[in-house]
């Protein structure tokens, strides 16, 4: 039974269907199942195996994020059923969002799909967010790396009073500071004093493995 | 292997450039020619039929003059579409409104040599490696000679057949076959390729270009081999090639009328001797360069390549359209591109039934490989430009959109899973490397030839046949070459 629900885990996350990954997630709980044993068994060796397809060419991008939102959607029902200090592994924590005056929402969520599927645990704060709002969730959620989008010229000036604001708030040394946006670049990263650029959401894993120390 | 299925121009529209007045004043500026200035026959059959048949005929100066009333009468039969045979029977051609089937252009004589970059004569083995990349082309729906095989000699036209048979399944049409005797061994071997002289007539594997000379004169060698295939039911395609100032008025519309009236004088002649026999209508004018008199295939000026398809029309006749063909001798220049970018569209949108000519440098005489790889692309930008745009409940997606909400992104959709593969395609100049920058498509279309090479190995005839064509190819080398 416990088996057959891991793997029925997994294929929902391969075959990205959402609805069915909530389905058996739910079915797990009834059975008693225990929820980090669901995740490492079901949805961790199904993301992977779509990370491996996407690598290989056989997976288009829609594979990969509607998989990691198969995954995601599953992992809403599961992890609030971990119990006592259970916590699933992930390789970093990493808080998200688009800087103050700027709406634009997708590329930052495609930045946290794809590193969700990578094995990271994202907050995603949503657009419109004052460099406070990103100290507080960073404090709050103990991430490590902060990424903070701009699709603007006018809006990416907040990216380096982000960098300021983590500096007064005395956290400049605890977190990473990941920056991304169209008029963006890796000189101007490098001027203001960020640790990582990325062009698009597959080179920001890149970046965000990078900034982690961890293997890419 | 699978190969790529043919792909034509395919399009629901047209666009008429010419209006019916033009039309008629240049239908009738023929007429006029034809019937008052005649049109010079160097050739003793013909002249006989002509004068059979009530042209007036001047055994002296071989000039006919053919009366309008005989021109209608004897273009009645011809055919305005038929079917051009090939020797894989997927790849015959019927023609038929709103499909535009390409070949590669022709006849080249210089080659870049792959191997040593040294520039050379066409050899057989050019015709044969350049056959076998058409077979593989889906931008190429049948084959025509891309380079002359010059260490055959006079038999050329049929070897340079032969090789293609070998290395190519698709309709074959000559650009070099002429003279009686040579068409007749020609019409031999597509019997025996297809079994039976019937057989050639339902489908037939071969066809002929019938070069005229501008102004007014017709080849007496082309004429006498046109109405060999002609008689064996063979499709020919009638080319007149005038240039603006020197063989022809420096005026668009008198440059037309003199190579419509040549077309249309071996056009009659055909149907006068075997009525019925598949005929093309093509005229591809050129320019001559006022300072020196050099023909010029490219200006600024693309209007060669709608015309003379209308023209055509006009008449009821099937259309070779001309396309490609740069000036340029560099295989990929801006001038290269640029010259021919708009070609296929035109002539396409014109509604020409057959086209030629990709992969050419240097007026239709250079012969680098890989250029038909990148010409391809220019190809298939126009295609995908011709492609209808599907419009229903599925591509409209209104359920999706209202999914996704706005501010939201499709990426999560399965609709997207199931369309993104297919909703962009990439060409030969935007192909990626390894990290996602566009490459040097001259580099890439190197490794295409590259790869058709080594993997593509098109059925050659049966054996019997293949023996057979040898026969008849050694009949020939025995007889033309020896009387040279």
């Amino acid at each position: 039974m416990s088996e057959e629900l891991y793997s029925k885990l997994m294929g929902a996350v391969i075959d990205g269907e959402p609805e069915d990954a909530v389905q058996y997630a739910k079915d797990a709980l009834e059975a008693k199942l225990d929820p980090l044993t669901c995740i490492n068994k079901g949805l961790m060796p199904g993301i992977q195996k779509v990370g491996e397809l996407f690598s290989t060419g056989e997976y288009f991008l829609p594979e990969l994020i509607i998989g990691a939102d198969a995954m995601k959607a599953a992992l809403d029902v599961l992890e609030p059923a971990l119990v006592g200090g259970q916590e699933r592994e992930v390789v970093g924590r990493v808080v998200l969002g688009t800087v103050e005056g700027d709406l634009h929402e997708i590329g930052k969520t495609l930045v946290g799909t794809m590193l969700t599927a990578n094995g990271f645990k994202v907050t995603d704060i949503g657009v419109d967010q004052s460099p406070e709002a990103f100290v507080k969730a960073i404090q709050e959620h103990r991430a490590d790396i902060v990424g903070a989008s701009a699709l603007l010229t006018t809006t990416m000036l907040q990216q380096k009073k982000l960098i300021e604001a983590l500096v007064s708030a005395g956290i400049r040394d605890q977190v990473k500071v990941m920056i991304g946006g169209a008029p963006v670049t890796d000189r101007y990263a490098k001027e203001i004093g960020a640790d990582g650029y990325a062009e698009d959401a597959i080179s920001a894993v890149d970046i965000a493995y990078r900034l982690m120390d961890a293997p890419v | 292997m699978d190969r790529p299925p043919i792909e034509p121009l395919r399009t629901s529209r047209k666009l008429s450039f010419l209006d019916d007045r033009q039309l008629d004043d240049l239908q009738e500026s023929t007429l006029q020619i034809l019937e008052t200035t005649g049109i010079q026959f160097p050739s003793e059959k013909a002249l006989k039929i002509f004068a059979e048949h009530g042209a007036i005929v001047d055994q002296k100066s071989q000039i006919v003059k053919i009366p309008r009333e005989l021109v209608f009468k004897a273009m009645a039969p011809l055919p305005r579409y038929f079917k051009l045979g090939a020797r894989n029977p997927e790849f015959d051609l019927d023609l038929q409104e709103g499909v535009s089937y390409f070949t590669n252009d022709g006849c080249g004589h210089n080659v870049i040599d792959s191997l040593t970059g040294e520039m050379r004569a066409s050899r057989k083995s050019d015709v044969g490696m350049m056959a076998r990349i058409n077979d593989y082309l889906s931008s190429m729906s049948f084959c025509w000679t891309m380079v002359s095989a010059q260490d055959c000699g006079v038999t050329s036209p049929l070897h340079e057949m032969d090789i293609t048979w070998k290395n190519n399944t698709k309709h074959y049409q000559s650009v070099t076959m002429m003279g009686e005797e040579l068409c007749r061994y020609g019409v031999e071997m597509a019997t025996v390729l297809r079994g039976s002289s019937q057989e050639v007539r339902l489908r037939p594997p071969i066809s002929l270009i019938v070069c005229t000379i501008a102004p007014l004169v017709q080849d007496k060698e082309a004429i006498e081999g046109a109405l060999v295939l002609g008689e064996a039911g063979i499709p020919i395609v009638v080319m007149s090639m005038p240039t603006l100032g020197t063989t022809a008025p420096a005026t668009f519309a008198g440059a037309l009328a003199v190579g419509d009236a040549e077309v249309i004088s071996v056009a009659v002649l055909t149907q006068l001797a075997n009525p019925g026999t598949p005929v093309f209508h093509s005229l591809l004018h050129a320019w001559a360069d006022p300072r020196t008199a050099a023909y010029v295939g490219y200006p600024l000026d693309s209007r060669a390549r709608y015309a003379p398809v209308e023209m055509a029309h006009h008449w009821g006749m099937p259309s070779l359209g001309g396309a490609f063909g740069t000036e340029s001798a560099e295989l990929d220049s801006w001038q290269s591109a640029a010259e021919v970018a708009t070609d296929p569209l035109l002539v396409a949108l014109a509604g020409a039934e057959i086209v030629t000519g990709i992969g050419l440098r240097d007026t239709y005489t250079l012969l680098y490989p890989e250029a038909i790889i990148l010409d391809d692309d220019l190809y298939h930008q126009a295609r995908y430009s011709l492609l209808d745009i599907e419009v229903n409940p599925e591509t409209l997606a209104v359920d999706v959109i209202h999914a996704v909400q706005p501010g939201g992104h499709f990426l999560s959709q399965k609709h997207t899973r199931n369309h993104m593969r297919t909703a962009m395609v990439r060409g030969v100049i935007h192909q990626l490397d390894e990290q996602g920058k566009y490459r040097n498509p001259v580099e890439y279309a190197r490794e295409k030839v590259k790869w058709i090479l080594d993997n593509h190995h098109p059925e050659p005839p049966p054996e019997d046949v293949q023996k057979e064509l040898n026969r008849i190819l050694a009949a020939a080398d025995q007889e033309l070459k020896g009387s040279v």
